[in-house]
């Protein structure tokens, strides 16, 4: 009962409090900026510079498949701008990407320096099915790529089309959904703004209350530190459980599955608390302890870079707990996604949060009054 | 009530003490004043008995349990005023006595009863964050006495208040004695702590010097004088008389037979001068 006391009475005492109101603005923004400014569904359009240097026969051959995926299936001319003129070239614009034919050699190296389109090859030769390529790269295209461009020429191109096209692709899960790009964003933002969050505003509950005398007041009655550190915990789980359910219900509506949702976000949040409470305990003020703060929070971020750009997670990102919440919330509000996985990390949050939290109590039991 | 035995206690185990081989005792039922100037150890040597601190070395009891095994029903039997005051400022006055009494295991006083003893009444609606230091001060004072304590802790307890309010503190606290409530009183008022208490122990740099009645202890260091003002040749003269002494009880006769007196009045000393007589040190 004290517990709940101590709970209910912190719960008041956050609503009528600053940081309370930082989580709130928090989901307000990360909605607004989901809603507003995020589509649906982001088209990544590329743009390609090439120019072909082969008889009209066999650039009509070239031209003609892409041309067939033209918007208009016809070619329009356009103007590009270099060192302040303008100039005429080809434009073949499909869905996803933008073909500019360029006449002159130095000018589709000069446009390609300039402009940074994502490919820029010349290409030459009298017969289709013996071109040369010869790209263009800016430097910071990825090895895997720059291997591609060496072996994607050795066989014909349309050898490898007829391999391509023949290859039998059979899907492991046929019922597995896609996110659109909207809800993409979610995981790593519901992972920023619960559990992180929690991380920093448990901390600056704490410092508060030391600051005010008020945790010694608190020790001098039959109640223990662990019920007063655990109605902290027991008020960041619950605003960052109606706060992920705001964002959730804002851009999912009853899409998700809520009750994954909430088996992972309670564990998670039980540990990143514990966590703060843990940090929060070497520390006397909120000023000493910011920069080990800080540096847990951008530590904790790095996993979301690795989750929207896939091709990027290096090993030791999968020891960031963060790591694991982001994909489980990827999967707890996909359509058929990973039960086991969610379940799995609850139970490793929930196991990992009582041990940190038991570590944070024990530590306060020593340092709390001081 | 209090059994100290060879406290000591280093906050950063260097072997510099805050308090060394403390040892003393305080009885069920009376007043005990901890007096000292400021880094003395009253604070360190409360904090322990209280469990704010983690007690290193010695043995220590409070009300009949065992300091370095505290059991969560000690803290029914205690109260704590703290000289800085620490209530919930976004809660009204009730609202943080309220709670308070839900913290404990046994029967509580009333909110409204004892914000009335403490003159806060009429304000237990208003948020603790809009008070004055001194109404803060009695707020804290007030929630020391939520639980019933038997033992009860005070840390400056008239400190910030005006003259009126600081002695209905102090009517509060030799009410509650009278109870029976044992009063453990750290102070640097020496006014106070001789108005109130049974037994006072003088603490300096960690070290009791002293620990004895405040009438045993005049008794013993103080001198017992007669101040007086005259006229004598047309001049106002001042002088202190020792009323033991043969040369100054002559003196005295001669002025009064003599000298046309202004002012005349015995003088007891001080606690405050018998501390700096017993410990060779201010209380600042």
């Amino acid at each position: 009962m004290k517990l709940w006391y101590s709970f209910t009475k912190e719960l008041k005492l956050s609503s009528k409090g600053f940081y309370f109101y930082i989580e709130i603005l928090m989901a307000v923004i990360i909605i607004t900026v989901l809603l507003v400014f995020i589509p649906e569904n982001i088209k990544n359009i590329s743009d390609e510079y090439l120019m072909l240097d082969m008889p009209a026969a066999v650039e009509e051959q070239f031209i003609s498949p892409l041309l067939s995926q033209d918007l208009d299936g016809e070619i329009e001319i356009v103007a590009l701008e270099l060192d302040k003129e303008m100039m005429d070239v080809r434009l073949i614009e499909s869905e996803d990407q933008r073909i500019y034919l360029i006449d002159n050699r130095d000018n589709l190296i000069a446009l390609s320096k300039k402009d940074r389109p994502s490919a820029s090859a010349y290409i030459s030769g009298d017969d289709i099915s013996k071109l040369t390529y010869e790209y263009y790269i800016q430097g910071y295209e990825s090895e895997r790529l720059q291997n591609l461009y060496m072996i994607i020429h050795i066989e014909d191109i349309m050898t490898i089309a007829n391999l391509a096209s023949n290859q039998k692709v059979v899907a492991l899960d046929a019922d597995y959904d896609h996110l659109n790009s909207r809800e993409s964003a979610l995981p790593a933002l519901l992972t920023f703004n619960g559990s992180m969050m929690g991380l920093f505003i448990i901390a600056a509950y704490i410092f508060l209350d030391r600051q005010q005398g008020i945790i010694k007041a608190y020790a001098i009655t039959a109640s223990r530190v662990w019920q007063y550190l655990m109605s902290q915990v027991l008020v960041l789980m619950t605003v960052t459980t109606l706060t992920t359910f705001a964002i959730l219900l804002a851009v999912m509506g009853f899409k998700a599955n809520y009750l994954m949702v909430i088996l992972l976000l309670l564990p998670s949040a039980f540990f990143f608390s514990s966590l703060g409470l843990w940090v929060a305990s070497f520390f006397t003020n909120l000023t000493q302890a910011f920069g080990a703060i800080y540096f847990l929070m951008m530590a904790f971020m790095l996993p979301a870079i690795a989750y929207f750009i896939p091709s990027w997670e290096p090993l030791w990102i999968k020891f960031l707990p963060t790591y694991y919440l982001i994909q489980g919330f990827k999967e707890s509000i996909i359509d058929n996604g990973d039960m086991g996985f969610v379940l799995l990390a609850s139970g490793i949050y929930l196991g990992v949060g009582i041990i940190t939290f038991l570590l944070a109590n024990s530590r306060f039991e020593k340092t709390l009054t001081a | 009530m209090i059994k100290v035995n060879g406290l000591s206690h280093s906050y950063n185990k260097d072997g510099k003490y805050a308090v060394k081989d403390v040892s003393f005792e305080v009885k069920e039922g009376e007043v005990f004043g901890f007096l000292g100037p400021s880094g003395a150890g009253k604070s360190t040597t409360q904090n322990i008995l209280t469990g704010l601190l983690k007690l290193q070395e010695g043995e220590v009891t409070v009300a009949g349990y065992d300091v370095k095994h505290i059991k969560n029903e000690m803290f029914n039997r205690i109260g704590m005023s703290f000289e800085q005051s620490n209530v919930y400022s976004k809660m009204t006055a009730k609202e943080n006595l309220d709670f308070y009494r839900k913290l404990f295991d046994v029967e509580t006083k009333e909110p409204q009863f004892l914000l009335d003893l403490v003159g806060l009444g009429d304000k237990g609606n208003i948020k603790a964050g809009e008070f004055s230091k001194g109404m803060k001060h009695r707020l804290t004072f007030a929630r020391s006495m939520i639980n019933n304590p038997t033992l009860w802790f005070l840390d400056e307890p008239t400190t910030g208040l005006d003259p009126s309010i600081a002695a209905d503190i102090k009517d509060i606290i030799k009410a509650e004695n009278k109870k029976g409530v044992t009063v453990f009183l750290t102070t640097h008022n020496m006014y106070i702590a001789d108005e109130l208490c049974d037994r006072v122990a003088f603490i300096v740099d960690g070290d009791i010097k002293l620990i004895d009645s405040p009438k045993n202890l005049k008794m013993q260091y103080g001198d017992k004088l007669v101040e007086v003002e005259y006229i004598k040749d047309g001049e106002t003269i001042n002088e202190s008389l020792s009323t033991i002494e043969e040369n100054d009880k002559k003196k005295l006769q001669d002025i009064i037979g003599q000298s046309d007196i202004q002012t005349m009045h015995t003088k007891e000393a001080t606690l405050e001068e018998i501390f700096i007589k017993g410990t060779g040190r201010g209380l600042i």
